[in-house]
């Protein structure tokens, strides 16, 4: 059943969620759209564009300590971190939850990352569906939706004076204020996509490995990493041990694919020297190798990497490309 | 009470840390806890994250044999930060260790075979455990032909066991260098000049290859001219890893996670990667 909730009812329950939770919500800074945890429901904004970054930070952040080492009189304990805090994360749009949910994949895969597992277990979602587009999106063609409830505890769909509530879960069925009505009105029509072909996209990727596509492709390829960096699907990390005025932490933080030295072994090997075989890591990961390991592209049509990259290699692109030259081949 | 992660190693001691070359040293380490003494099961050819507290860590395959009660043992190459602080550590000092983890040589299978073992300087490590494992139950076996090479006589790694191995029956040690000095008086050559001279014959046997990565390419190709099928020859893959539990993607080659599927394939299942590692 859809419940309605008023401006005022929404505001007043993000108030009380607040006095049991961390509440994780769009926000303004410096310009920028971020998920980060809220102080008070004012800093909330409602009306926004894709974030600039995903909230994936939220279950695996930037960077993070995984635990520390203590030593006394020679003996050396090892603390881990904790997760103590319930959590909701409000104002996710379908593509973002859909990016958390390809993220369990590996993170929940035994034996399961212990941080992500209990950051996950104790956070909600609450959802907006996204009731305008940017140019750049295209979740419908990546099995999502822009009113897609299946990756969120909550959905909330903005009407005429105030949202219409869906409870997609038990966890978001605790969560709802008590004393809202059914919504009985009419459910919006989602807004109108573009469409990325990808019927062919997976056997393309087994035909063009060896395809010079790829060096083509990453010419102009800045190894800048901010595609993995927007991204939220792109979970590579690196684990290091930080040692600061006695204090020693092993620090896990984000990594990416593409940067010389991703794969650089002590010996001095590399498997891939060359920007082309990065870049082509970077697509097969996410189109072929997640989808024979967890059945799903790593890939929710947020169009974050389209937006931000400086030289304009568009994922749409490339699986349209993918498709065109393997007909070509298989045509001549 | 913290969680149950498996980023945190378990605490061990080290034992001994003996010389065995200018760079590479063998470290023998006791993990604390007789339960997890007990637990850490292992077979040739697994491997396990070394932590080097303050420096980080990084993978190294396990030398010993799990019988052996008195240690795990690792051969550690100085040639990082995280070597230099693990080839600094006294006796006594703690570590960090991680595993077991990754796929082994199946020596279950090569029961009945001739087995060729052919390693390059510190590619002998994941190596010296099948050597010993086949030596201990050395009737389960024929002939075992041991091709060792490294840059120069003093850099042969494991030179304490060579008397045991050369003295083993139906053992064969071949020892060569790249570059020899006066004291030597053995072969100067590379290792797939070796096995080309040698010429090892297939028939019912393994070929098991560990060394610098163009070793192995052209070793490879001397064993296919002698008539090696690739699901005789099996090798183990070096690359870069941080979490070894096939989440941080650092080893991912192909559809493959050396850290899981592997780091021990068939050349057979290596021809059929999408990437070459």
């Amino acid at each position: 059943m859809n419940l309605f909730a008023s401006k005022d009812d929404l505001i007043r329950w993000l108030d009380s969620l607040l006095q049991k939770h961390i509440v994780v919500a769009p926000v303004r800074v410096q310009g920028q759209t971020m998920f980060q945890p809220i102080s008070k429901v004012e800093e909330v904004i409602f009306d926004f564009d894709n974030t600039t970054l995903s909230p994936k930070g939220w279950f695996l952040p930037p960077t993070e300590t995984l635990f520390s080492v203590q030593r006394d009189d020679g003996k050396v304990e090892l603390v881990p971190t904790l997760v103590e805090h319930d959590a909701v994360i409000f104002g996710l749009h379908p593509c973002d939850a859909k990016g958390i949910a390809l993220m369990d994949g590996p993170f929940l895969q035994e034996p399961s990352d212990a941080l992500y597992r209990e950051r996950r277990s104790r956070t909600a979602l609450i959802g907006l569906a996204c009731c305008q587009v940017q140019p750049e999106c295209f979740c419908t063609s990546m099995g999502s939706a822009p009113d897609d409830p299946s990756n969120v505890d909550i959905l909330l769909t903005e009407v005429e004076d105030g949202y219409i509530v869906q409870a997609v879960t038990e966890k978001g069925k605790a969560l709802l204020p008590k004393g809202l009505v059914e919504y009985k009105g009419k459910v919006p029509t989602p807004p109108k996509l573009q469409t990325v072909p990808t019927k062919e996209v997976i056997s393309a990727m087994r035909e063009l490995f060896n395809d010079p596509y790829w060096e083509q492709l990453a010419d102009r390829c800045l190894h800048c990493n901010i595609c993995a960096y927007v991204c939220p699907t792109c979970y590579c990390f690196d684990m290091r041990d930080y040692a600061d005025k006695g204090k020693v932490e092993r620090v896990r933080s984000w990594e990416s694919c593409q940067s010389p030295g991703f794969s650089l072994t002590a010996g001095g090997y590399d498997p891939r020297t060359t920007k082309g075989e990065r870049l082509r890591q970077r697509f097969y990961h996410k189109l072929l190798y997640f989808p024979e390991q967890f059945q799903d592209v790593a890939c929710v049509g947020c169009g974050r990497c389209v937006r931000d990259c400086p030289v304009n290699i568009d994922i749409r692109e490339v699986i349209s490309n993918l498709q065109q030259v393997t007909e070509a081949k298989s045509g001549s | 009470m913290g969680l149950e992660s498996p980023f945190i190693p378990y605490l061990a001691t080290l034992k001994t840390a003996t010389q065995l070359t200018p760079d590479i040293k063998l470290l023998s380490v006791e993990l604390e806890g007789p339960d997890i003494r007990a637990s850490f099961d292992y077979k040739p050819g697994q491997f396990a994250l070394l932590s080097a507290f303050g420096e980080g860590e990084a993978p190294f395959g396990i030398v010993s044999l799990p019988l052996q009660r008195d240690g795990l043992e690792f051969a550690v190459r100085r040639i990082g930060t995280v070597t230099r602080a693990l080839q600094e550590l006294e006796p006594g000092d703690t570590l960090g260790v991680r595993g077991p983890f990754g796929n082994y040589f199946p020596l279950e299978d090569y029961v009945g075979k001739n087995v060729i073992v052919i390693g390059g300087g510190i590619g002998m490590a994941p190596l010296r455990p099948v050597i010993n494992r086949i030596l201990e139950r050395r009737n389960d076996y024929k002939e075992l032909l041991i091709i060792n090479g490294a840059r120069t006589p003093q850099d042969l790694v494991f030179q304490p066991e060579f008397p045991t191995w050369m003295k083993a029956p139906g053992t064969k040690l071949e020892l060569t260098v790249d570059r020899g000095d006066e004291e030597w008086k053995g072969r100067v050559a590379l290792v797939p000049d070796v096995v080309k001279e040698l010429a090892p014959s297939p028939d019912n046997a393994i070929a098991i290859i560990c060394g610098p990565p163009i070793m192995i390419r052209f070793t490879l190709a001397r064993l296919r001219d002698l008539g090696f099928k690739d699901n005789q020859i099996v090798t183990t893959l070096e690359a870069k890893m941080k979490c070894g539990l096939g989440k941080c993607a650092r080893c991912n080659i192909g559809e493959k996670y050396v850290c899981q599927d592997g780091p021990v394939f068939t050349l057979e299942q290596l021809s059929q990667f999408l990437e070459q590692p």
